[in-house]
């Protein structure tokens, strides 16, 4: 009731004042005149799976939901379940009133909006004032959002299909008239001034620490007990007993079927009905202390206070204690446990040796540690946590701290090599990869792809001192033997127009005053990753991908769809490209490269092909030397003839080879071998690999794993020529548009798509062809793409369980639900349905009519006026916008290289939303919003 | 505008009477012997550099924008970027990646390095590493194409615009717009911006001086308070005109340009100069640039003014006596009281100056016709120290 006066002063000030900003006021409020015989919504909604869809997030199904779906954290926190398994969820603080309560799942205000404005009652009685105060009704459109069948849910429990019209009848709340709950003059249970109700009780037991026991009650029929009074059901026994009228009503019901009194009533039977009034122990319970609690009144209910209202036989049922106390125990399974049952790897990425020799650092980017190895031993000697994700690491010069990439938390960890302990945590860039000190250790270079530059931290101070512009994607880093330069390798091209060759960068700090001393650039190259700078400082090596985007992709056979080398960036400005490539052998996804102390052998691991190519260093150059500038312009770069003669050999090692390290004697090469959990040892000398250390993955291989190694391998490819993973690196894009030929030769233009997070946003493809991802990944892959067998079903089961694994990265852009002021007035425009001029925008004319959260699109079919001369059909799938910030170019065939484009350049008749109405502030403003979905 | 159309007609002088200015030029230069300055007296640059396009390796002649960079020299001419460095030129067009010809503003981030270039109806670009990176109101959240002026703060780069200030935050990417909706702004057309101190100036063509500090993100207006267009009612009451071409902020001293004479402000009292009562030789002042909080260097359209010593009020002005003379004469005196004139050896043809900078002892200045460099051989701030200035004999 306090909400409601609190809410009907605001509405009078409201009105002195102007328009208010509607705020959520929660079902309990709604319930204050929504809770009667003749209007029964209250009761109605709460006995549907509506009012328990937050709690089910606790369940175990829950956690693996997520976990199929590549999200990482708690059900509970997650933006993408809470986006459908409750209200508000997106809602700022002010948004919410304290009458609210997340915690009952979808509400009232989820299909009728925020009720601050249309909740007075003489509001309410006039249509069209509730109409203007925002009062909606729901459609199918608002319903579908969540309810399209979602592969993550139907792949772990069952999930009948969805009929509009006949689960509209299930929810059906009518009502209209009749006196308030107030005015009834029910009769109170108890009328106990001790009962503070669940909510405050959940306040503290909600969450993994306290067993989600707050969810697991809701999911009891105490829990329902009050609303079931409100069913014909009740109303008959209540008569047959003798109660006459609404049953909420009568307190000899309410004695059995609710808690105490007052705003929770409505909420049933509740911890207090077994646990004793709240008011009494609250205080020794939230210090922590169960002694003093029990003292003063927390208790534990018996079988006889139980059998006080489930006596036997009442109302034609049997009380089981033992099984309907099962049903009701606090401790029975939730999600937590699943979650903490996920098989864990450690996929090694990148590793450092130290000075001595005598230790490996290898960074595990699926366990978050560091592992520290004995050399000698070749074992283990200790795992240190670090952050999440964690993809590169460096040692300073001396050998006595590590620093660690977190590409998941965007941070870096500082890790004391003598006390093998973390000493510190530096924020960074987004997406921090390849990191390295100056030769003095007073300066830390990252390379920070999400964001695309490079941060400069200084180690002295261990904060962030300013961040430097790199090309697209930055990756690697080396440091030059004079310490005066940092090669920074990018993984993707500048923008170029479709049609047009790539164009890399490797971008080159100058150490002295760490800016950036020059920019390479690599022609027709991309996934430009691994980076090692020649003892002799004459040059550098680094490993590419020429991708050949510009014709269709329907020449594999001819090696016309990837080819796979290194470029060497020579200290006079001139770039070569050498394939590593051999006719129908090719060596995909090469990854790093690491240069011998002595100069002669470069080794360069091959992530698609398990293989490290060993490098003759001499007779490289001498293949160079010895070619007209033409052939070293156009022919080198494209020969997959030269390799045998420069490339000593090709050593096999584990699956899925990333990141080298030479050690300091030149005697071994380590590599990782992600997808092993382990590091092989190449002995230089022998020219083969002569150990294998462990890193203790888990024995067990599950079928995401499985479908992980599929898709980094190239196996799959005619040649062997690029994986899964050559396109979609991290899972990501590769930023390139495409030409691919089962929509017709030379036609449709497809912009690469992110896998990050997809499992739910059915149809793929721009076209919505593939209904699932396994059709995307099916036998069309190899008549497409690959050009050799099919996957076997097998396969394509495991790869697509993976595929659906691979997480979104976290919102760099949004820190918990509070928005800055350009969000906030961005999120406006996002949700407008009028222009500036007042004018009504039809709800497909919205952005949030076919972008709606939690996956901002409703999976539909749409023209946004964006088909070219190029395109065979004008409709394309609506994509999803989380992270979309990380997914340029945008617009199916790429032609927009900033979301600015989207609206500036592409958009000239409002098809695609109505937006020419906007000032360029506005515009502003909307882009900051979407940058936070 | 003004200084395009007058950029043409000195576009225009023949061959022959360029060559024969400059044949006159090393004539007068020859002429002129650097003696020390008398005490009190102020610096006067006697010996000049000139450079023009083609002969002299710069892109094109009509010079709009200065900006140094320690040893290096940024210039932004109507149809490039040039780089002055080691004695030598180099130059980027369109064809070289500049995304426009013209280059009206140059700022340098001091933590970065990157050149940050304003585009006169091109937007902004970044040239870092020897990449031009495009950013124009198409493509970005930049407010409009028609850039003035650019300032870089910390990691955020102010852009003046014709449509109002825009800021880009270069480690978030966020761009923030400020006009009449959000700013104090009378007008949108915003003509020159600098920062410093936490504090970014924006000069806006017939809305003052706006004042954004950084920490408070607050706007404060710097205007004209007496509103008059035409004279300056109450002196030194504030802004001395509301119509401002720039803001240059410089030891806690904010220096403001305006089409009706020079302001000056330490944060309690506002002074202003106009052409009758200092050394200033035209009220239209294009760019006014603090060299230190008691001097500021005045490109006008007719000339350069220097206020050599606010506390004694002295002036050099740099112009030609007549519009036909070879080289330009420093007119050197005490507010409107010319003292004496010393012949420089300066020869540019124009003296529509547009841009001005401070390199070491050395100043540049930029005009229609070519671009100048006065060498500060012996330069001394304020006034040359054998004697106390009268003033501070007086104890002011």
């Amino acid at each position: 009731m306090k909400g409601f006066v609190v809410f009907a002063i605001g509405m009078l000030l409201a009105t002195s004042a102007g328009a208010a900003e509607p705020v959520y006021v929660g079902a309990e409020v709604c319930g204050e005149c929504h809770d009667s015989l003749q209007r029964d919504q209250l009761a109605a909604w709460y006995r549907t799976p509506h009012a328990r869809a937050h709690a089910t997030l606790a369940l175990p199904e829950a956690a693996e939901i997520a976990r199929i779906s590549g999200i990482e954290e708690n059900p509970f926190e997650s933006p993408i379940c809470l986006g459908c398994h409750a209200t508000a969820s997106d809602a700022e603080a002010w948004q919410l009133d304290p009458t609210f309560h997340i915690a009952d799942g979808v509400q009232c205000e989820r299909c009728h909006g925020p009720g601050s404005e249309y909740m007075a009652a003489e509001v309410m009685l006039d249509p069209e004032a509730a109409r203007e105060a925002g009062l909606r009704k729901p459609d199918r459109r608002l319903c579908m959002v969540c309810h399209k069948v979602k592969f993550s849910h139907t792949s772990v429990i069952e999930v009948k299909p969805f009929d509009y019209d006949e689960a509209m009848k299930k929810i059906a709340h009518p009502g209209f008239g009749g006196e308030q709950r107030e005015a009834a003059g029910r009769s109170r249970p108890g009328d106990d001034p001790h009962v503070v109700g669940v909510m405050v009780c959940a306040s503290c037991h909600a969450g993994e620490s306290m067993g989600y026991v707050a969810s697991k009650w809701r999911l009891t029929r105490h829990a329902e007990a009050y609303a079931t009074l409100g069913t014909e059901g009740a109303r008959s026994i209540a008569a047959a007993e003798g109660v006459d009228g609404d049953p909420r009503t009568s307190r000899t019901c309410l004695e059995c079927h609710s808690t105490g009194d007052g705003p929770s009533l409505t909420r049933g039977v509740q911890c207090e009905s077994c646990h004793g009034p709240g008011s009494d122990h609250i205080e020794q319970a939230a210090a922590g202390n169960p002694m003093a609690s029990h003292a003063v009144g927390l208790g534990y209910p018996t079988r006889a206070e139980c059998e006080r209202c489930h006596q036997p036989g009442i109302h034609g049922s049997e009380f089981e204690y033992q099984s309907y106390l099962s049903r009701v125990d606090h401790s029975r399974a939730d999600m937590a446990a699943a979650r903490a049952a996920a098989v864990e790897y450690k996929t090694p990425f990148n590793l450092a040796v130290s000075p001595d020799g005598q230790r490996l650092y290898v960074a595990c980017e699926a366990s978050d540690a560091l592992a520290v190895v004995d050399t000698a031993s070749r074992e283990v000697v200790d795992e240190i946590e670090v952050g999440n994700l964690p993809h590169g690491v460096c040692l300073s010069p001396d050998g006595g701290r590590a620093y660690v990439s977190n590409r998941g938390d965007d941070t870096v960890t500082v890790v004391d090599l003598e006390e093998l302990e973390v000493v510190d945590t530096i924020a960074v860039g987004d997406e921090p990869h390849g990191v390295i000190t100056d030769a003095t250790a007073t300066t830390l270079y990252v390379a920070n792809a999400g964001s695309a530059d490079i941060s400069v931290v200084d180690l002295q101070q261990r904060r962030e001192v300013k961040r430097l512009s790199a090309g697209r994607g930055a990756w690697g880093v080396s440091r030059s033997p004079d310490g005066a330069s940092v090669f920074v390798t990018n993984n993707l091209s500048h923008f170029v127009p479709f049609r047009t060759p790539s164009r890399s960068e490797v971008t080159v700090v100058g150490t002295e005053s760490s800016v950036i001393a020059d920019r390479v650039m690599v022609p027709e190259a991309n996934l430009i990753q691994g980076v090692d700078v020649a003892p002799g400082g004459d040059f550098a090596l680094v490993t590419l991908i020429r991708t050949k985007n510009l014709v269709p992709m329907t020449r594999v056979l001819q090696g016309w769809v990837m080819t796979n080398g290194i470029g060497v960036l020579w200290g006079d400005g001139r770039v070569d490209q050498l394939l590593l490539d051999e006719p129908d052998n090719y060596f995909a996804d090469p990854t790093d490269v690491a240069i011998t102390p002595d100069g002669r052998l470069a080794f360069v691991s091959g992530g698609g092909v398990d293989q490290v190519a060993v490098v003759d260093i001499e007779r490289m150059r001498s293949i160079l030397e010895n070619a007209s500038d033409d052939d070293r312009r156009d022919l080198l770069p494209n020969h997959l003839g030269v390799s045998t003669e420069f490339v000593e050999r090709r050593i096999e090692v584990g699956r899925n080879p990333r990141g080298l390290a030479v050690s300091p004697d030149g005697r071994y090469v380590y590599v990782a071998e992600a997808l092993d959990d382990s590091v092989a040892v190449i002995d230089v000398i022998q020219r083969r690999k002569t150990a294998t250390i462990d890193l203790g993955g888990p024995e067990e291989i599950t079928l995401a794993r499985k479908g992980e190694d599929i898709f980094h391998s190239a196996e799959v490819t005619y040649g062997r020529q690029f994986s899964c993973h050559s396109c979609h690196p991290d899972g990501g894009i590769d930023n390139i548009t495409y030409d691919i030929e089962p929509d017709g030769i030379g036609v449709n233009p497809v912009d690469n798509r992110t896998l990050r997070g997809i499992l739910d946003t059915a149809p793929f493809k721009w076209t919505g062809k593939n209904a699932t991802i396994s059709r995307q990944c099916g036998p069309r892959l190899a008549v497409f793409f690959t050009r050799i067998d099919p996957f076997t079903p097998d396969q394509v089961v495991a790869l697509e369980s993976y595929i659906r694994t691979i997480p979104r990265n976290p919102n760099r852009y949004r820190v918990g639900n509070e928005l800055t002021p350009a969000q906030r007035r961005g999120k406006a425009l996002f949700e407008r349905s009028t222009t500036n001029s007042g004018e009504p925008i039809p709800v497909e004319g919205r952005c949030s009519g076919c972008h709606p959260a939690p996956y901002f699109t409703n999976r539909e079919m749409v023209s946004v006026g964006t088909a070219s001369e190029l395109d065979t059909q004008d409709v394309f799938d609506i994509p999803h916008l989380n992270n979309i910030y990380e997914s340029a170019p945008y617009l199916h065939d790429g032609r927009a290289e900033t979301l600015e484009e989207i609206w500036t350049r592409f958009n000239p008749y409002d098809e695609h939303g109505v937006t020419n109405d906007m000032t360029k502030d506005q515009l502003n403003d909307l882009i900051e919003y979407l940058k936070t979905l | 505008m003004t200084s395009s159309s007058t950029s043409r007609r000195c576009s225009a002088i023949p061959a022959l009477v360029f060559a024969i200015l400059v044949l006159a030029t090393w004539t007068v230069a020859a002429q002129v012997t650097e003696k020390p300055a008398a005490a009190g007296e102020p610096y006067v640059y006697t010996h000049w550099e000139t450079f023009y396009a083609e002969e002299d390796g710069l892109p094109n002649d009509h010079i709009f924008a200065l900006t140094a960079d320690g040893d290096r020299l940024w210039v932004g001419t109507e149809d490039g970027l040039a780089l002055y460095e080691d004695k030598t030129w180099r130059s980027w067009r369109e064809k070289d990646g500049l995304p426009w010809r013209v280059v009206s503003a140059i700022a340098v981030s001091e933590k970065t390095g990157d050149v940050w270039v304003g585009l006169l109806g091109g937007g902004l670009a970044r040239f870092s590493g020897g990449r031009f990176d495009h950013f124009n109101q198409f493509n970005s959240g930049l407010v409009n194409d028609v850039v003035y002026g650019v300032a870089v703060l910390d990691d955020t780069v102010w852009v003046a615009t014709t449509a109002g200030m825009s800021a880009l935050n270069t480690v978030t990417g966020e761009w923030e717009i400020y006009t009449e909706k959000n700013a104090p702004m009378e007008e949108i057309w915003c003509y020159n911006v600098d920062a410093g101190d936490g504090k970014v100036y924006a000069a806006v063509w017939g809305g003052g001086i706006l004042e954004w500090d950084v920490e408070t993100r607050r706007w404060n207006a710097h205007r004209d308070p007496d509103r008059e267009m035409e004279i300056d009612l109450y002196r030194d009451d504030g802004l001395i005109h509301i119509i401002t071409t720039s803001a240059s902020y410089v030891d806690e001293v904010l220096w403001a340009s305006t089409y009706f004479g020079l302001s000056r402000y330490d944060g309690r009292h506002w002074r202003g100069w106009m052409d009758h009562d200092s050394g200033l030789a035209s009220n239209f002042i294009n760019i006014a640039k603090g060299r230190s909080g008691t001097s500021c260097y005045s490109a006008t359209d007719y000339g350069v003014a220097v206020l050599s010593d606010f506390a004694t009020d002295t002036w050099v002005s740099y112009r030609r006596e007549t519009e036909d003379a070879e080289t330009w004469t420093a007119y050197i005196g005490t507010g409107n009281e010319e003292r004496r004139t010393v012949v420089t050896d300066l020869s540019l043809p124009n003296h529509f100056v547009i841009a001005l900078e401070f390199q070491g002892d050395d100043l540049w200045i930029g005009t229609g016709h070519g671009l100048a460099r006065g060498v500060g051989k012996g330069f001394f701030e304020g006034l040359s120290k054998a004697e106390a200035s009268p003033r501070e004999e007086e104890g002011q």
